[in-house]
Formats: structure tokens, sequence, C-alpha cells
């Protein structure tokens, strides 16, 4: 933050700021959230908004022409996004934690190409991590990369790809060449025009409806140069890059979501049209808002504490980080949900239950159910009872 | 490298297939998994008679067995155990 002598003393910027970048998307992504949900199709106009206003580009380095945001600004731009709608905060957070992947671990001449391809708003990136028969595992892989005269054959099926439809570029895992084992995982970046999609199957889910994560089968030749890190690589990637980023990033998005819901309910409660059909004595309503409210600060205490605890970090295999940063992840599904029902219930049947209603909670309560489920809660606890027996000292970070 | 540890983690490695085990073998990609970790922790221990301290207790430390058996033996030195077969 500048104080106010070093803002007086700057020329007056005519470059917006990741704010109002910011605030210019969430106006075009909440004008298409109802139509986005209710047909279940990726927000191909959010997605527009965030190619022209840099956003694609948040976390590319200012010197490949992106807006050199930190994974506090990511966070800030989630939370954002998140209160217009869940999918299309989903949408750029995970864009967002392949970009970094970019940056952290491309290679050139790689890197530098992708990277002003992604600042200039011409490269949204697709995640395919998920396999068939792998049960969410995503440090193994089944699919081999083949390697053939310095390029590498890609034959990949993926169930479940948040946009694949719409992306420019994949990152996907795939077995190394020659591996020994499912565990020696590889992270390739192939172009469209590097690989056949075929989408396959339909997209009707509960919520995050917008996301459109249908199937993909994608078959191509890549080069050697696309292997992000180096092969067998990715577990290292998925430690550093990919569970920061996501669990954070996540986080982020479901908390702007019930912040979205809490601050709709407040507006209708407040509206001069509805205030008469409030009962703002009733200590009821009142325990309940303030249940709902005491979540969300929980939630955003725990995100901030966290993402100031892991930035300075190289290393986060120690009990102690990992703990924290799944802890954020199940006490925020668990709480931006809960938050969410307690204002249903608050609300009651005609503004807490109906799709029609200004509060739009219905819909923010379907996305956000999924959010236990987005890497399951039920696998971390298992992975965090284990990390619990490693850190005797019960050493907090 | 003490010889009992090679023999202590055959069984965590699935897909070792047969090679032998050295300083540079890397553990995870022979097939040691987060999931198995209180085991080994436990295993190391019974079989050294020492306790690793929370601070090995990272990727680090488990990436190979010649890593892993550095921070067995700075363990033995310092409980006085003492490094006989290296």
């Amino acid at each position: 933050m500048s104080t106010p002598a070093a803002t007086a003393q700057r020329p007056r910027s005519t470059t917006p700021s990741i704010i109002e970048r910011t605030e210019r998307v969430a106006a075009t992504v909440a004008e298409h959230a109802r139509r986005t949900d209710e047909e279940a199709v990726f927000p191909v106009e959010a997605l527009t908004a965030m190619r022209e206003s840099g956003l694609l580009g948040l976390v590319v380095p200012v010197e490949y022409g992106g807006l050199g945001g930190t994974l506090a600004d990511l966070l800030d731009v989630a939370i954002r996004l998140g209160r217009a709608d869940m999918s299309a905060a989903m949408i750029l957070t995970m864009h967002c934690q392949q970009a970094a992947a970019i940056v952290k671990y491309a290679h050139e001449p790689l890197r530098r190409g992708l990277l002003r391809r992604i600042a200039a708003g011409e490269v949204y990136l697709a995640s395919v991590t998920t396999e068939a028969g792998k049960g969410g595992h995503l440090l193994s892989a089944e699919a081999g990369l083949v390697a053939d005269e310095g390029s590498l054959v890609i034959d990949r099926f993926a169930p479940i790809v948040t946009g694949g439809a719409h992306a420019d570029g994949f990152l996907m895992t795939m077995r190394s060449p020659n591996a020994a084992s499912p565990s020696e995982v590889s992270l390739i970046y192939a172009d469209r025009d590097q690989v056949n999609v075929t989408a396959s199957g339909e997209w009707q889910p509960l919520g995050m409806r917008a996301s459109h994560s249908g199937a993909l089968t994608l078959k191509g030749q890549v080069p050697e140069g696309n292997v992000v890190g180096e092969h067998g690589a990715f577990a290292r990637i998925a430690q550093d890059v990919f569970a920061p980023y996501a669990h954070l990033g996540w986080a982020a998005c479901w908390l702007g979501t019930a912040c979205g819901g809490l601050s709709r309910v407040v507006d209708l409660i407040r509206s001069p049209a509805e205030r008469k059909r409030f009962d703002t004595g009733s200590e009821l309503l009142l325990s309940r808002l303030a249940r709902s409210r005491q979540r969300i600060d929980t939630v955003h205490a725990l995100l901030r504490h966290t993402e100031r605890t892991i930035a300075p970090l190289s290393d986060l295999s120690a009990p102690r980080h990992q703990l924290q940063l799944n802890a954020l992840k199940i006490t925020a599904s668990e709480q931006c949900y809960a938050a969410v029902n307690d204002l249903v219930e608050a609300l009651g049947l005609r503004h807490g239950y109906l799709k029609d209603s200004p509060s739009m909670l219905e819909k923010a309560l379907r996305d956000l159910r999924s959010a236990s489920m987005n890497y399951s809660n039920d696998r971390l606890l298992l992975a965090d009872g284990r990390l619990v027996l490693l850190d005797k000292g019960v050493t907090l970070a | 490298m003490d010889s009992r540890l090679p023999q202590l983690l055959t069984p965590f490695l699935k897909y070792l297939g047969g090679q032998s085990i050295t300083e540079d073998s890397p553990l995870p990609a022979l097939g040691l998994d987060s999931m198995q970790s209180i085991e080994l922790l436990f295993a190391i221990e019974d079989t050294f008679g020492i306790t690793l301290a929370d601070e090995y207790l990272n990727d680090a430390t488990f990436a190979t067995a010649g890593t892993l058996w550095s921070a067995i033996a700075t363990t033995m030195a310092a409980e006085g155990g003492g490094v006989t077969a290296l």
C-alpha cells in the first residue's frame, strides 16, 4: 500500500489497477451468471472480459506484459469474482494456477512465448489432471507419454476438464516416457492446434454449472521442450505451485461466494421494498446472520494467515505447512457452505430457497456444495491424520 | 549405508522390481508414497532404535535412500547409538 506522500508524488497513471480491471470483469460475470447457470454453459462473455482486461495475465511477470500479480492479488481477485459467480471465479483461479506453473517451471523458449501470449489474453489454459480409474490421485498417471524422435506423443482421456472446450492450451499430467511406476508423472503443455480435442458426454451438474467441466480426449504430438519442469517433476510442481494455488485460490472463490450471498441478503433486508417483510428484532434472524458472518470472518482470517505463511517458503513439504494448507481447504469448503446455509434458514422459503430471489442463495448453495468434493475432503483428512502423527511437537505454522 | 536400510525399504518400494537399492535410489519414483509414511517411520525407529526429529520429516529426507540414511546416521550419532557399518 502506498503512503499518502508517495501517492501524491507519483504521476497519475492511466494504466488501470488490478482492482479496476477486476471490477470491470465482475460486472460482466454478474450480468451473465444466471443464464450460464441455467443453461450450464461456459461463461464466454466473462472469458472475453478476462482476456481484454489483462486478468488472464494476472500472475504473469510484467516483463512479459503481464500484471505481475502476487498470490495475495489473486486471492483479492478470486474473492471479488466469487461474489458475482463461483464458476467464473474458479475458471480464472485455475487458469492462474496453470500460468504460475509455467512462470516457475517451463523452460525457454516455451516459457517466454507462452507467457507473452497469456498476458496478451490469447491463451486461456485448462488443467488436465483427472483420469478415469485413479480415484482422484493427483500424483499418479495411467496414460503414458511416448517419446518419438524428439517429440512426445499424447493420447489422453480426462473425465473432468474445466473449460476444456474453450481452452487455447492445455497443461496435462501424463506418465513419463519409460516410467518405472505410475508416480513418475510429467507435466506437458499442448497448444490447442497441437492436439485433436474431442469433447464427450453431457455436463448437467447440481452446481458450478458454468464451469462446463466435461470430458475430453486429447491426441497429438508436441516437442520435447513442452515438458514443464523435467520428466517426472510433477510431484514437486504439485507441491510448490498446484496445491497452494488450488487450496488458497479455491478457498478465496468460496469465500467470495459466501460474501456475495450475505451482501445480497443484507441489501434485501434493508431495501425499502422488502424491509417490512423482515423482523429485524427477531433473535433467530439476528443470530443466524451473526453465525454466517462469523464463518466468513473465520475463513478470511485463515486464508490470509495461510497466504502469509507460505508466500516466502520454497519448501512446503513440512507437515505443519501441509496441515495448514489442508486445514484451509477443509475449513473453507465446510464453513462457506454453512454460511450460505445459515442464510437460507434465516430468510426462509421465499428468499432462501427460490431460484428467482435476488439473494441468489439457491445458486450459491448449489455451487458451494461442490467445495468438499473438489479434491475430496475425505482424502485430505486421511493425509492429515498421517501428517499429525509426523508432527509430535504440534508446531504451529 | 547400513545394510538394514535397503532391507527395511524393500517392502515399501512396489516398483523396485528386483533392482538393488543404492544411495541414489529415488524413493518416491520407486513407489514410496506419503500414505505409508507412518509405517516407514515406525520401521526405521524400531530397526535403528532412534527417534527421528520432526525437522527431518520432509520430502528432502525421503528423496533417496542416501538422504534418508544421512538423517538416520546423524540421529544415531546424536543419540549416542554410534554408527558401525557405513
